[in-house]
C-alpha cells in the first residue's frame, strides 16, 4: 500500500468579501493562479497530476460548471490531467486531499493537486437561488440554520463566555500578525494579479485588536447573545491548494515532502451545533491513527466562530499553545471551500518548520458535521 | 449655447451644495476650495465638503453615485480643471476683495465665452463688478440660490449692466429644465426679492412680539399656518438659519439700502438677541434659540425662551382665540380684537405694504415677488396674493384709516380688483408700471392650476377630479385629504376610464398637492376595521384592485406624474400605468408593513411583474427577484429621490424624470401622446414563482432579523403573509401563476392581517402619532 504525503502548499491571500481587494477576482481566475503558483513552487512537471479536485461549498454562477476542469483550462494545464469538483461545505477541500489519499491508497494516481476556492464577494452564501426543502425544514429546522445561531446554542450549550471567546480573537490576530511580521507566510502566500494591481498580503488580520474594542461590538446573531462580528470568523474571497502525492513520487521528482497522510476520517452530529463536528471526527481520525491527543503537537481548527473553536477544545482538551500558532480563520479569513486546502497544507507546513511528530487538521461543517486529517512527520 | 461641465468655486454649505445639485443633474462638475493653513492634505476642504455631504439629511445627493461626477481640488494646484467649465459659479465668503480675487484666478484660466455668476446673497453686481474688465463683466451675472440648493426652489438671477443676454438665458434655461429651479429674475437692488421682503418681516416680527407682550409660540401660530407660513413660523424660522445671521443681512441692508427706505425704521438690534448670540445660543446648529431641548434632560423636553425675562420654559402649544374665530378668514384674523390680532395685522400689514413699495424697484412685476416668497420662504401665498386674498380694497382702506401711505401699485390694485385678476377668462396681474399684463407661462409649462382657473371639470366629487388639458388629454387630479386614497377617488377613477375611453386619447394622473398621495385613508379603514365591516374592507379592496386594473388595461394609454411622497395606494397606482414621468423629487414606496398589513391594490402584483420581467433577474431561477421584492416591500423603503425610486423598482428604466415641478404635467401630457401613436394596451402577465420552497427560503432570512430583534414579533407574522404573496401561495416552480392570482393572494393576506390585533395596534397608533408602531 503506497502513503499519500503533501508535498506543497500554497494560497492567495484572503480578503474581507465585499469591500476587499479581491472582491472583482472571479474565483475561478483567482484558484487557476494559486494551481499555478503551487506547481512552480514544488516544481513538478503538470503532466504527472492525475487529478485536479477543488473544493467550493457554493459551486454556482462562476464557481459552477465543473470547477475542478475548468481551472485546469483556464490554468493551461496538459488536457490528460482531469478535474472534479467537490462539495462538504466548509469541509470541501480538505474532502479533496481525502479523496486523494484514498485514490493513491487505492493505487489510482500518484499526483494529485487538491485545491478549494471560495469568493463570498461574487457567489453569495446560501446560492443565488436558494430552494431549500420545505417539507424538511418543517421537520428538522436545524438542517439549514444559520452558521451565528448554531455558534449562539453552542455558546449556551458550553456556557462559554463573550470574553473567552474576545480572547480567542485577540490571540489569533497577534499570532497571524505575528506570522506575517517574522515571514511565516512569505513562502505559501501566491501573489494574485487584480485589475488595481498585485495584491501580496492578506487583508483581514487586523494586528491592533484588543479586548476593548472588541468588547464595543454588538451581538451579530442574537440581541441577547454574545458571538460578534469580532468572535467569528470574516466572509472571505481566497483559494488555496495542497499538492498529494505519493511518497516514491515525491523522492522520485525531488520533492521536499511536509507530512504523511497518517488518517482521515469524517463524522455527524446534532446540526443545530455544528460547530461541535471535529469532536467526533477527530476522535475518529485520531483513533484510527493510534494516537491520542495528548501525542498531537500540531493543531489546526479552523476558526468558524471562537465559541466553536473552543468548545472542541474543551471537549478534545485540546491545548491552545499548540493551536493556530500561525493564527486562525477569525484574523485570516475563512474563504469557506478554501479553508479545508489551508489548515492542512498550514499543519503539514508546521510540522515540518517545527519538527514535529503528529499533527491534527480540523473543521466543523454547517448541517452538522466535522472532517479531521491526522498527518505525520515525513 | 449649452452648460455642460459647471464648476464652482467655495466648497462651503452653499457651494458644496450647489455642486451636488449639479451633479444630480447629471452633470460633471469641479469643486475647489482654498488650501487650509498648513493642511497636509490641500484638497481638505473640496473632499471634506464631498464626505460631509454623503452623510447630510435631508441628503443633497439623490443618489450616492452622484457624488463622483464632483471633482475635488484646490485654488492653488487645479485652477486648470476650470479651463473646460461652460459655468463657474463662485461661492466664497461675502466679501468683495475675497470674490474679486477668485475672479482674477478664474478670468486667467477660463475659455471664451464661459459665463461666471456669484453665489452672493447681500452684494450687488455692479459692487462686484468694479475695477474688472469689461469682457469679463459682459460674461457675469448673480445665481442667489437658497439653502439647501437641491430643494430650495428658488433662484434669483440678476444680470449686471454689461451682462450678454444669451449668458443669462443659458444659465437660466439649465438652472430651469436640469436643476429644476424656480428661476426669478431680479434687478441688482440689496437683498434682490425674497431676502429684502423676508428679512423686513423676521425684523418686524420680533420687534412688534416684544413691544406687543406676544410670546413666541403665540408668534409662529399666528405667523405660520393661519398665513400660509411654513410650520416654523418666524422665531422657529430664525434658529433655523441661524439667530447670528441676521444682525449680518440686517446690517448690510442697513447699509446699503437709501436713507428713504421703510426698512430703517423696523431695524433694530434687540438686547436678548445679542446676548443670546453672546451665550452661543445661536439656533438649532448651535445650543438651541429661541427654542431649545432642555439641557441634562432624556426626554427631549422642549422649551421657549421667555422675550421678557430671557428664561427658558416649557414650551406649549398656544390655543389662540383670534385664530380659532378667524378660521379660514385672513381678513377676521387681522381684525381680531386682541393681541394677537393686533400683532398678525402689524407684521404682516408691515411687510405687504412695504412689499407693494418695492415694484418696480426690485423686480418687474408682482408675479416675480409672489413667485419668490413662495420659492424661496416656501409661503404658500405671495405677498400680493395676500392682499389679494383679504382684498387689495379693504386693505388700502385699513391702510388709510390708519393714516398709512398707500404705495401706487396698492392703489392701483385696490382700483383694479387685485394685484392678480381675471379678465375675459385669462390671468393677469400687475406690472411695476401699474399695468395689468397676461399672465406668460414659458414654453413646456403647464400648470394644472392655470387651467383649473378657468375651465370646468369634465368630472368632479369629494376628493377627485377629472381635467381636459388639451390634445385629447384628461388630468385625474385628487383633492382628498392629503390626498389620501378612499372609495371616491376610485370612483373617480373608474370614470376616468370611462370618460377618456369615450374619445379621448390618454390619461395623465397628476396633482399639484404637496404629496402626489400619502395612501390609503387610513381613519376610514380602521373605522370600517372597528366596527367588523370585514365584508366592506374585501369590498374595497376589490374596488380598488378593479379600479387600477382598470387603468392599466385601458384602450389608451395612462402616465402618472407624481411629485413628493406617492406611498402606499399612491405608489401602487402609480405601478399600474403605463408609464410614469416623476418629478425629480418624488418619494415612492409600499409602506402598508408600517401599519400591518401588505400591498392590496397590486403593489405586490405589479413588483413581482416587473422583477421577473425587466430583465433585471440576475442568476438563476425566481428567487434573487422574489427576495428583491420582499426586502423592498418588507422593510417599507421610500426613495429618497426620483433616481432611487429607479433602483428600489418603482420607476421602471423607461420612465421619465422631470427636473422643474412646473414642467411636470407638459412632460407627462407629452409623454402620454408619444404613446397613444399606435397604442395597445399590454397583455396580463404570468410569471413562474416558488412557492413553498421561495416561503421556507424567506423565513430563514427573516430569522436571522428576529434574533437580533431588527424584526419585531408582529413583524413576523406581516412579512409571513407577504412572503406569502410574493412567492405565489401554493404554487410550484414549473408553473405559470397570472396575475390576477397574485391578486387574490394579496386580498387573502390583507383580510388575514387587518383582523390581528398586532396590525389594529399599528393602524391606531400611526392615526395618533403619525409614526410607525414596533410591536
Amino acid at each position: 500500500m503506497k502513503n499519500a504525503v503533501i508535498a506543497g502548499y500554497a494560497r492567495s491571500p484572503f480578503h474581507f468579501a465585499h469591500k476587499g481587494a479581491l472582491v472583482e477576482k472571479r474565483p475561478d481566475d483567482l484558484a487557476a493562479e494559486v494551481v499555478h503558483g503551487l506547481l512552480a513552487q514544488t516544481g513538478v512537471d503538470p503532466a504527472e497530476i492525475e487529478d485536479l479536485i477543488i473544493g467550493c461549498a457554493f459551486p454556482e454562477g462562476e464557481q459552477g460548471f465543473n470547477l475542478g476542469r475548468i481551472v485546469a483550462l483556464i490554468a493551461d494545464l496538459p488536457i490528460s490531467v482531469a478535474g472534479a469538483t467537490v462539495n462538504r461545505f466548509c469541509g470541501s477541500s480538505m474532502q479533496a486531499i481525502h479523496i486523494a489519499a484514498g485514490a493513491i491508497r487505492m493505487d489510482a494516481g500518484e499526483a494529485f493537486i487538491c485545491a478549494g476556492v471560495e469568493s463570498m464577494s461574487r457567489v453569495p452564501m446560501g446560492g443565488f437561488n436558494p430552494a431549500p426543502n420545505p417539507d424538511l425544514y418543517e421537520k428538522n429546522e436545524g438542517a439549514y440554520m444559520s452558521m451565528g445561531e448554531t455558534a449562539e446554542n453552542l455558546a449556551r450549550k458550553y456556557q462559554i463566555t463573550r470574553e473567552e471567546q474576545e480572547a480567542l480573537a485577540v490571540t489569533s490576530h497577534a499570532r497571524a500578525a505575528a506570522a506575517w511580521e517574522d515571514g511565516r507566510f512569505a513562502g505559501e502566500v501566491i501573489a494574485v494579479e487584480t485589475a488595481e494591481g498585485t495584491v501580496e498580503r492578506d487583508g483581514c488580520i487586523r494586528p491592533g485588536t484588543n479586548p476593548e474594542v472588541l468588547a464595543g461590538l454588538e451581538p451579530a446573531f442574537d440581541a441577547d447573545g454574545t458571538v460578534t462580528a469580532g468572535t467569528s470568523s470574516p466572509l472571505t474571497d481566497g483559494a488555496a491548494a495542497v499538492l498529494v502525492c505519493t511518497e516514491e513520487f515525491a523522492a522520485r521528482n525531488d520533492l521536499s515532502v511536509l507530512a504523511r497522510i497518517k488518517a482521515i476520517a469524517v463524522a455527524g452530529c446534532a446540526p443545530e451545533i455544528m460547530g461541535y463536528g471535529p469532536v467526533v471526527s477527530s476522535e475518529k481520525a485520531l483513533a484510527r491513527a493510534g494516537i491520542k491527543m495528548a501525542d498531537v503537537d500540531v493543531v489546526e481548527l479552523n476558526e468558524a466562530f471562537a465559541v466553536q473553536a473552543l468548545a472542541c477544545v474543551r471537549e478534545l482538551a485540546i491545548d491552545l499553545e499548540r493551536m493556530n500558532i500561525d493564527g486562525g480563520a477569525i484574523a485570516i479569513g475563512h474563504p469557506l471551500g478554501a479553508t479545508g486546502a489551508r489548515i492542512t497544507g498550514k499543519a503539514a507546513q508546521i510540522l515540518s518548520r517545527e519538527d514535529k511528530r503528529y499533527a491534527l487538521a480540523t473543521q466543523c461543517i454547517g448541517g452538522g458535521q466535522g472532517i479531521s486529517t491526522v498527518l505525520e512527520a515525513a | 449655447m449649452a452648460i455642460e461641465k459647471a464648476a464652482v468655486i467655495g466648497a462651503g454649505l452653499m457651494g458644496g451644495g450647489i455642486a451636488a445639485h449639479i451633479a444630480n443633474a447629471g452633470h460633471d462638475v469641479v469643486l475647489l476650495d482654498i488650501v487650509p493653513d498648513g493642511a497636509s492634505d490641500r484638497n481638505a476642504l473640496a473632499d471634506g465638503a464631498v464626505a460631509r455631504m454623503l452623510k447630510t439629511d435631508p441628503a443633497p445627493f439623490m443618489e450616492k453615485a452622484d457624488a463622483r461626477r464632483i471633482t475635488t481640488g484646490n485654488v492653488e494646484d487645479h485652477l486648470d480643471l476650470l479651463a473646460d467649465a461652460d459655468w463657474i459659479v463662485e461661492a466664497v465668503i461675502e466679501r468683495v476683495d475675497a470674490k474679486q480675487a477668485v475672479y482674477a484666478k478664474i478670468d486667467a484660466v477660463r475659455k471664451a465665452g464661459s459665463i461666471v455668476s456669484s453665489n452672493t446673497s447681500t452684494i450687488p453686481a455692479r459692487m462686484l463688478l468694479d475695477g474688472m474688465p469689461e469682457a469679463f463683466a459682459r460674461d457675469f451675472l448673480i445665481t442667489h440660490f437658497f439653502n439647501p440648493p437641491r430643494y430650495m426652489r428658488l433662484l434669483e438671477v440678476v444680470a449686471g449692466p454689461e451682462t450678454r443676454a444669451d449668458a443669462v438665458a443659458a444659465v437660466c434655461d439649465f438652472a430651469d429644465r436640469k436643476l429644476g429651479k424656480g428661476v426669478v429674475p431680479c434687478n441688482d437692488t440689496p437683498g434682490f426679492i425674497a431676502n429684502r421682503i423676508g428679512t423686513y418681516w423676521l425684523v418686524l416680527a420680533v420687534r412688534a412680539a416684544m413691544e406687543g407682550g406676544v410670546t413666541v409660540e403665540e408668534a409662529d401660530a399666528l405667523l405660520s399656518r393661519p398665513v400660509g407660513v411654513p410650520k416654523t413660523g418666524v422665531f422657529g424660522l430664525i434658529d433655523l438659519v441661524g439667530l447670528d445671521l441676521m444682525p449680518l443681512v440686517g446690517r448690510s441692508l442697513k447699509d446699503s439700502l437709501p436713507g428713504s427706505d421703510a426698512f430703517h425704521a423696523v431695524y433694530d438690534e434687540p438686547a436678548l438677541v445679542k446676548s443670546m448670540i453672546e451665550q452661543g445660543y445661536i439656533g438649532r446648529k448651535g445650543k438651541g434659540g429661541f427654542y431649545r431641548l432642555k439641557p441634562d434632560s432624556e426626554t427631549k423636553e422642549k422649551q421657549v425662551i421667555d422675550l421678557e425675562s430671557g428664561e427658558y420654559g416649557p414650551a406649549l402649544r398656544p390655543r389662540l382665540e383670534s385664530v380659532e374665530q378667524a378660521g379660514r378668514s385672513l381678513r377676521a384674523l387681522f381684525e381680531f380684537p386682541d393681541k394677537c390680532g393686533e400683532y398678525a395685522w402689524r407684521v404682516m400689514s408691515g411687510t405687504l405694504a412695504y412689499t407693494a413699495g418695492l415694484v418696480p424697484e426690485i423686480a418687474g412685476d408682482v408675479g416675480a415677488v409672489d413667485r419668490a416668497m413662495r420659492l424661496g420662504y416656501n409661503w404658500k401665498r405671495g405677498p400680493f396674493a395676500l392682499i389679494d386674498e383679504v382684498g387689495a380694497g379693504w386693505f388700502a382702506e385699513k391702510l388709510a384709516g390708519e393714516g398709512r401711505e398707500i404705495p401706487p401699485l396698492l392703489g392701483a390694485a385696490a382700483a383694479g380688483g387685485g394685484f392678480h385678476r381675471l379678465a375675459e377668462g385669462r390671468a393677469e396681474h400687475l406690472d411695476g408700471g401699474c399695468r395689468y399684463v397676461p399672465l406668460a407661462r414659458p414654453d413646456g409649462v403647464l400648470l394644472l392650476s392655470d387651467i383649473k382657473r378657468t375651465a370646468r371639470p369634465l368630472a368632479k366629487n369629494g376628493s377627485a377630479s377629472l381635467w381636459d388639458i388639451g390634445d385629447g388629454v384628461a388630468c385625474l387630479e385628487f383633492h382628498s385629504k392629503m390626498n389620501a386614497l378612499d372609495t371616491e377617488i376610485m370612483a373617480m377613477v373608474t370614470r376616468s376610464v370611462e370618460t377618456v375611453g369615450d374619445g379621448m386619447r390618454a390619461l395623465v394622473i397628476h396633482n399639484e398637492g404637496s404629496n402626489f398621495s400619502v395612501g390609503m385613508n387610513l381613519g376610514l379603514a380602521l373605522f370600517v376595521v372597528n366596527v367588523g365591516a370585514w365584508s366592506m374592507i374585501e369590498e374595497t379592496i376589490e374596488e380598488g384592485q378593479a379600479a387600477f386594473r382598470s387603468l392599466k388595461f385601458a384602450p389608451f394609454p395612462v402616465v402618472g406624474a407624481p411629485s413628493g411622497m406617492a406611498l402606499g395606494g399612491g405608489c401602487e397606482i402609480l405601478l399600474h400605468c403605463d408609464a410614469v414621468q416623476a418629478h425629480a423629487e418624488s418619494y415612492m414606496g409600499l409602506v402598508e408593513v408600517g401599519v400591518g398589513l401588505v400591498p392590496g391594490w397590486g403593489g405586490c402584483k405589479e413588483m413581482m411583474v416587473r422583477a421577473l420581467t425587466s430583465g433585471k433577474t440576475g442568476f438563476g431561477g425566481a428567487m434573487p427577484a422574489v427576495s428583491r421584492v420582499f426586502e423592498t416591500i418588507g422593510l417599507a423603503k421610500v426613495s429618497r429621490s426620483a433616481k432611487q425610486a429607479r433602483g428600489l423598482g418603482f420607476l421602471r428604466e423607461g420612465d421619465g424624470i422631470s427636473a422643474n415641478r412646473d414642467r411636470l404635467l407638459a412632460d407627462a401630457k407629452a409623454r402620454a401622446l408619444a404613446l397613444a401613436e399606435d397604442y395597445a394596451p399590454p397583455e396580463p402577465a404570468t410569471v413562474k414563482l416558488p412557492g413553498k420552497t421561495g416561503r421556507v427560503a424567506l423565513k430563514m432570512a427573516v430569522r436571522g432579523l428576529a434574533k437580533t430583534r431588527k424584526a419585531t414579533p408582529h413583524d413576523l407574522v406581516v412579512v409571513e403573509h407577504l412572503g406569502n404573496v410574493l412567492t405565489g401561495g401554493d404554487t410550484d416552480t414549473t408553473r405559470e401563476v397570472p396575475e390576477d392570482r397574485l391578486s387574490e393572494l394579496e386580498r387573502e393576506a390583507l383580510l388575514a392581517l387587518i383582523r390581528t390585533p398586532g396590525t389594529i395596534a399599528r393602524m391606531e397608533h400611526m392615526l395618533e402619532t403619525g409614526k410607525p408602531l414596533r410591536n
